[in-house]
């Protein structure tokens, strides 16, 4: 056995081989894509951080878009295609991205620029031993073919550090040509993967393998994407046969479900916590959390929920409940990650924020406590680390943003309260505060008086008067060269 | 053999000092400093059934009167056997610790054989000594066995904090003369007084010539603390309080704007203020001194923060507060007790370290020392646990959070490796709220125990008839002599204030 799937690896390779040798069907299928990033700054919300540049290779699809990962358009100010060989350039527009799956789809502006370009096709799935090519553009627009060995493929991190999805472990050896790693995985001519992470020392990175890339392109094909369904629910492998008497599950397969999201897929269908998840649209889980996958053996649940269900897709789930088992059926959508109360993916968007008198507040997202470094946890204010770490268990409103004051403007209006930063907001003059747009109402609405700050955290209160915040705003942004004092 | 790194200076006076000529101090301290050689035990709370790894030091301590010694505290620390000896005389006396303050690093030894005190004069307290008067520190420091006198002046006097409590912050002096690892414990003099105890200085590579002593009104708490036989704690107000710089929020509470007054924004349930002061009050005289907008009272015509006059005092003793409240003015009087709440974030030293051990799961306290040997490698949750335990008070409804702090591998255990960290939030059906709880809660329910935790973790689930086969193996194997330690004599602990009927 051993030894006929290395004859398969030898003809395959001597494959792949002959087809470099004769085929130039780079030429018609890769761009060089350009990109300007500028980010935010989170910290200094009405401002953003000095702009780079990135550079990687587009992969032409027929019907002349590109296909880049999402992170070479990040926070973008421009997005631009090279012909390679050529000085030719077009602008583009990014047609449809996600971060998560960290796939985005490009268009030319000049809608003439790729004619000629005949696309490269989405290829088979890759499994662990399948040989492929990483294709790279010199700078004098010349193919470079790079031999890459696929050494796994299974459910992993992507770089949004949120979603478990399907990736492929691949080794190669590239040579540095871009400022990233955003190369297509080629195999018989065909697209079969994206690499999006390559670590020079190891010689090994990872690529977006093609379920991905699929689900990604037939989502965006109607024009309105939507993005990968999650199922809304924590889980524990349930090997463990004192854990499994004592939840009566059967006596083999299964997870025990630690949390369930109640507006989530899971939740709706009418799963619980504590219920033994057997199966998932007919697929049997075993103890920890796999199915058994036709192509890549046993996969992550999380392949079975995420990449081959779509928004909109009915969902089937075997349960065992106290003993007894039951089906129960739903639909597949995204609230469990879109309906919260602190979002994770900030890009694109500025950094929303009021800044009133020098009290300067934002809402609290992902992207603002990954400002504070690698130690966030550590460093930022732990009552805003647990209300991220924690806001499903903490029972936080989707449907109210965490409005906190982020830092103080030094200023006569703020002597005392120079120091405070990271407290979240209660209440303004007695209102309730469920987002920035909350506050500015009341604000707006005060010209006179106090404006009463009411915090969870202490010191409690801080007072301005209100009369003052109006009169001394302009001078304040003009001090600190804010040039708006609200982002909403 | 270390020799402890700390400052002990027992010098003349300085040069145009009144009453006393460097060679009477030089005779003073001859007489009266003695050289502590200690070897001690510091738990591992790693492995808090194990006595720990053993360890000599070298400080220094002196004769006061009532034959009495003064040392640091970090000295004796954990000591299982003392000797002092006199510059005088050859002999190594063995030595007892009498009393131990860790919360501002003083202890007090002493020596059964009178035979010691002979040709000592006994050494006396004088009083906080000038900026840039000079100082004389006495000790053994590294770099020889016999009396070691540096010398400097006084830099600055200051609050800091007391690193060998891990929390304390007191006022502390700092001179520029040389502190040395050994100087710990020795008397700094100033004339033929004591004016401090060298205690603490900064690594060389951090800061050159920054040595710090314990003042005399530090030193002298400590001496009336101990008077009735025991050391209690420091007190503590336990409010936190808010500058009154604002404008804006003066008028709001009510304040004319005549820099007076600091607000109340917290109170810690069972502290000294509990029930007595609000939260938003604002405290306008403590003891009859004027509290500045700054939070800053004037003691004997120097600016100090306000927890100074609490600082002094001792458990029991009332504080008279003028509080502006509602618009009125008020006179509270409030009687001052330990925070014991806090006293989480203590190092601790003597006691024992508790666990409960069962079917290789170890269950501790979370304390300070245990966070430290988890360091980097605790989870989230932990953290929180223990940074929010005060903030949140959570020691209301949890007095001491007991954590799953390890799990020593046996067939038993194979599937709960990963729990190790975890809060303990109930077990068979019991909260647990403090470590005594555990014990009866494993005993409670059916054929299986299972123990939950905070947050979405699995439970643990094991079958108490493997446990009980399996304990007598797991105790063998890991050489634990006891399946658990849990007696709370040395431990301070906050009451917590959930109803005691539903801890069942």
């Amino acid at each position: 056995m051993k030894y006929l799937l290395n004859v398969a690896f030898l003809i395959l390779g001597i494959l792949s081989a002959g087809q470099s040798a004769t085929g130039d069907e780079s030429r018609g299928s890769l761009v060089r894509v350009r990109t300007s990033i500028q980010p935010y700054d989170q910290f200094r919300p009405w401002q953003k951080k000095s702009p780079f540049g990135l550079s990687g290779t587009g992969v032409v699809l027929p019907g002349g878009k590109v296909l880049v990962t999402a992170s070479l358009v990040a926070n973008r100010t421009e997005v631009g295609l090279e012909k390679p060989g050529s000085a030719e350039k077009s602008a583009a527009e990014v047609e449809a991205i996600d971060y998560e799956a960290n796939l985005a789809l490009l268009k030319p502006t000049d809608a003439e620029f790729l004619k000629g370009f005949a696309g490269v096709i989405l290829g088979s799935n890759l499994k662990a031993g399948d040989t492929a090519e990483v294709w790279q553009l010199e700078r004098n627009g010349e193919m470079l073919r790079n031999q890459a060995e696929v050494l796994s493929a299974g459910v992993g991190r992507y770089p949004s550090d949120e979603a478990g999805f399907l990736v492929y472990g691949v080794r190669v050896s590239l040579p540095k040509r871009d400022d990233s790693y955003t190369l297509p995985l080629m195999r018989n001519g065909q697209l079969s993967g994206m690499m999006m992470a390559y670590d020079r020392d190891s010689q090994e990175g990872t690529a977006i393998p093609v379920p991905m890339i699929e689900h990604f392109l037939r989502d965006s094909a109607d024009g309105k994407y939507e993005g990968f369904p999650t199922l809304g629910v924590s889980w524990a492998p349930l090997r463990d046969p004192n854990l499994r008497e004592e939840v009566k599950a059967p006596s083999a397969g299964g997870i025990l479900l630690t949390r369930v999201n109640p507006i989530g897929t899971g939740g709706r269908a009418g799963l619980k916590e504590g219920d033994v998840l057997l199966a998932v649209d007919g697929f049997k889980l075993d103890e920890d959390g796999n199915y058994r996958d036709s192509l890549y053996g046993p996969t992550s649940i999380g392949n079975l929920v995420r990449t081959r269900p779509y928004v909109g897709t009915t969902s089937k789930f075997r349960i065992s409940r106290d003993g007894k088992e039951m089906e129960l059926t739903g639909s597949y959508d995204r609230r469990a990650r879109d309906e919260v109360s602190i979002p994770t993916l900030q890009f694109d968007v500025p950094p929303r924020y009021l800044i009133l008198g020098g009290l300067v507040f934002q809402e609290l997202t992902g992207t603002y406590l990954q400002e504070w470094g690698d130690k966030w946890s550590e460093r930022a204010s732990q009552r805003l680390v647990q209300l991220f770490s924690f806001q499903q268990e903490m029972k936080l409103d989707p449907h109210k943003k965490i409005v906190f004051l982020s830092q103080v403007l030094p200023s006569a209006m703020t002597a005392g309260y120079q120091h405070l930063s990271g407290m979240v907001l209660m209440k303004c003059n007695g209102n309730p505060v469920g987002s920035l747009e909350d506050l500015a109402v009341v604000a707006d609405s005060t010209t006179t008086g106090d404006l009463v700050f009411e915090f969870m955290d202490d010191p409690g209160k801080l007072v301005l008067d209100a009369g003052e915040v109006k009169l001394s705003s302009e001078k304040l942004a003009k001090a600190y060269g804010i040039t708006a004092l609200r982002k909403l | 053999m270390r020799i402890w790194i700390k400052v002990l200076s027992c010098a003349c006076l300085g040069l145009g000092m009144v009453g006393c000529s460097k060679d009477a101090q030089l005779s003073e301290a001859k007489k009266n400093v003695v050289m502590v050689e200690v070897t001690s035990q510091t738990w591992d709370y790693r492995l808090p059934w194990n006595p720990g790894t053993v360890s000599s030091a070298r400080g220094a301590g002196f004769v006061i009167e009532g034959k009495r010694i003064l040392t640091n505290a970090h000295v004796i620390s954990g000591a299982r056997y003392i000797t002092v000896q006199r510059e005088a005389d050859p002999r190594k006396y063995p030595a007892k610790v009498r009393f131990v303050a860790h919360d501002c690093d003083l202890a007090m030894v002493e020596v059964e054989d009178l035979e010691f005190f002979t040709g000592t004069t006994a050494l006396l307290l004088g009083d906080i000594p000038e900026l840039e008067s000079v100082v004389s520190v006495y000790g053994f420091p590294i770099g020889g066995d016999r009396l070691s006198v540096t010398r400097g002046v006084v830099s600055r006097i200051d609050y800091n904090a007391y690193t060998h409590s891990g929390r304390e912050s007191h006022l502390a002096i700092q001179i520029d003369a040389a502190i040395n690892p050994g100087n710990s414990g020795g008397p700094v003099m100033q004339a033929d007084k004591v004016v401090g105890v060298a205690f603490q200085g900064f690594r060389g590579d951090v800061a050159q010539n920054v040595g710090y002593m314990i003042p005399t009104p530090v030193i002298r708490r400590f001496l009336k603390d101990v008077e009735d036989g025991k050391y209690d704690h420091y007190v503590d107000i336990a409010i936190r309080w808010m500058t009154l710089e604002n404008t804006a929020m003066r008028k709001y509470l009510g304040r004319p704007d005549d820099g007076l007054g600091v607000l109340v924004t917290d109170i810690f349930s069972e502290g000294s203020s509990d029930g007595i002061l609000m939260k938003g009050d604002v405290l306008l005289s403590i003891d009859g001194h004027p509290i500045e907008s700054d939070g800053s009272v004037r003691l004997q015509g120097q600016p100090v923060q306000l927890e100074e006059i609490v600082e002094r005092k001792f458990a029991g003793d009332p504080v008279e507060l003028d509080v502006w409240r509602s618009g009125k003015l008020e006179k509270v009087t409030l009687k001052l007790k330990p925070a014991e709440m806090f006293s989480m974030y203590e190092v601790l030293y003597e006691p024992s370290p508790r666990y409960v051990l069962y079917g290789g799961l170890v269950f501790q306290p979370l304390t300070a020392n245990l966070m430290a040997v988890l360091a980097g490698g605790a989870d989230l949750r932990l953290r929180q646990t223990y940074s929010l335990f005060g903030q949140d008070q959570i020691y209301r409804e949890t007095p001491e959070p007991v954590i799953l702090s390890a799990v020593l591998p046996d067939p038993l255990n194979v599937y709960l490796r990963g729990l190790a960290g975890q809060v303990v939030r109930e077990i068979n059906g019991k909260r647990i709220r403090t470590l005594a709880d555990v014990e009866p809660a494993l005993r409670e329910g059916g054929e299986r125990t299972v123990i939950r935790f905070e947050g979405d973790q699995r439970p643990a689930v094991l079958k108490k008839g493997d446990v009980d086969k399996a304990m007598p193996r797991i105790m063998a194997q890991y050489g634990i002599s006891e399946p658990s330690r849990t007696d709370v004599a040395d431990r301070r602990l906050a009451k917590g204030s959930y109803s005691r009927g539903d801890a069942k």
